[in-house]
């Protein structure tokens, strides 16, 4: 059947947990980029049929011109399945860059196509420069702050760092009384996690 | 009597406060935050609100940094930096929430008059998005494709139109509420039932009759 391939693709897509990547299948993509060649072989060769016969491609409705609107139509379909998996993957990777920050865990990187992963460095210095030109950081507060200060447990051995108002020294398992937008990127980058009342 | 004069008095004053603190800057920019973030499609930007509450932004700064030092109550200190906080909250999201918009929507942006809603520095991230983008999707499907069918934008060569764009969805539901009466409105072709839009009523309209209503300030989306 054609177009079976693609389907997988797109099913892939929707099968995975919101927002949550799985390994890029090269294999299935380049089934159904195969796939589209066949097609576009078989259509040439269903149009010269047609050609060789003497009649008009535009307005002969034989057996033959069936046959290459069927091969046109999966290969269109084939395609908007390709780009439909891509792009959507692109967008939950312009998404990671929200949520992980600008380095990406080892396990996700993994599961990203080298073209994927050049696109995630190339859409992080797009955003950085936009946040530069602006001169403000858009990746810290993201929900509304209740408290200027929250309580966080540092997680990881951070060690010393310059935090806004003074030096702290983030120990693993610490607890810190510290302001929002300091705790914020270490949060989410997983080093620290915030002490809810 | 003097009781119900006395209500009177207050009421008045409310009104007054209400429309005093309606016109402040945050008020302002929360106004646009809630219209960004209920509205399908991108605003136009708010450069010159986002250049004042920016400015007033540093002012606090300043603000709550001499009263750090010169020892004044910390409560007070903590208010200051707690109504600080808030006002970057909502200018960070609002500057997100559009960047989120240009992300999902950034080749029809770029080819249609919804390009001049954006900031200057709003555009230079539209394209080298749709740059990158475009690069990215070249590389891993369309330059693997047969020819006739490596456009970005369209199908293949026999579309006329470009039929590959994903484009807001103008049609989606958005609550709304207007300020003042804006009497009855004919909400789309279909002949339908015209709604009233009276003051203070909240509505449930598509985005799309309303659109006018919202880009002239005539209506609040909430």
């Amino acid at each position: 059947m054609y177009g079976r391939e693609a389907r997988q693709l797109v099913k892939e897509l929707s099968s995975g947990e919101n927002g949550q990547l799985k390994a890029f299948n090269s294999d299935m993509v380049d089934q159904v980029t195969k796939a589209c060649s066949v097609h576009h072989l078989e259509l040439q060769s269903l149009i010269r049929k047609i050609q060789e016969e003497g009649l008009d491609t535009q307005t002969t409705r034989n057996a033959d011109h069936f046959g290459a609107l069927i091969h046109h139509l999966a290969l269109i379909r084939n395609k908007r399945c390709l780009m439909a998996y891509v792009y959507n993957r692109a967008d939950s990777i312009r998404n990671l860059r929200w949520k992980v920050g600008n380095v990406l865990p080892q396990e996700i990187k993994g599961k990203l196509s080298h073209p994927e992963q050049e696109y995630f460095k190339n859409h992080d210095t797009a955003l950085n420069l936009y946040m530069s030109a602006l001169d403000l950081d858009l990746t810290v507060d993201f929900v509304p702050p209740k408290d200027p200060y929250i309580q966080v447990r540092v997680i990881d051995d951070i060690g010393e760092v310059f935090l806004s108002d003074k030096k702290t020294n983030l120990v693993c398992h610490s607890i810190h009384f510290l302001k929002r937008n300091d705790a914020e990127q270490y949060i989410s980058q997983g080093l620290m996690e915030e002490l809810m009342g | 009597m003097a009781s119900g004069s006395e209500e009177g008095g207050t009421g008045i004053q409310i009104d007054e406060y209400e429309s005093l603190i309606s016109t402040t800057d945050v008020e302002l920019l929360k106004r646009a935050w809630r219209h960004e973030k209920a509205a399908p499609e991108i605003l136009q930007y708010e450069g010159a609100l986002v250049q004042r509450i920016r400015e007033q932004i540093q002012l606090m700064v300043e603000t709550v940094e001499e009263f750090a030092e010169s020892g004044i109550d910390p409560l007070t200190v903590s208010l200051y930096e707690m109504d600080l906080d808030r006002t970057q909250f909502l200018l960070r999201s609002y500057l997100r929430i559009r960047l989120h918009k240009i992300e999902k929507y950034m080749i029809h942006i770029l080819k249609t008059d919804l390009w001049n809603r954006l900031s200057e520095q709003e555009q230079k991230f539209a394209k080298r998005c749709t740059d990158d983008l475009g690069k990215h999707l070249e590389q891993s499907v369309l330059s693997r494709l047969p020819d006739g069918y490596k456009s970005l934008l369209k199908q293949s060569t026999a579309s006329e139109e470009d039929d590959m764009v994903s484009e807001p969805q103008l049609d989606t539901f958005v609550i709304c509420k207007s300020k003042r009466d804006l009497g009855t409105f004919q909400l789309d072709d279909s002949g339908g039932v015209p709604v009233e839009l009276l003051a203070g009523n909240l509505n449930i309209l598509r985005y799309k009759s309303i659109k006018p209503l919202v880009e002239s300030g005539q209506i609040d989306l909430v």
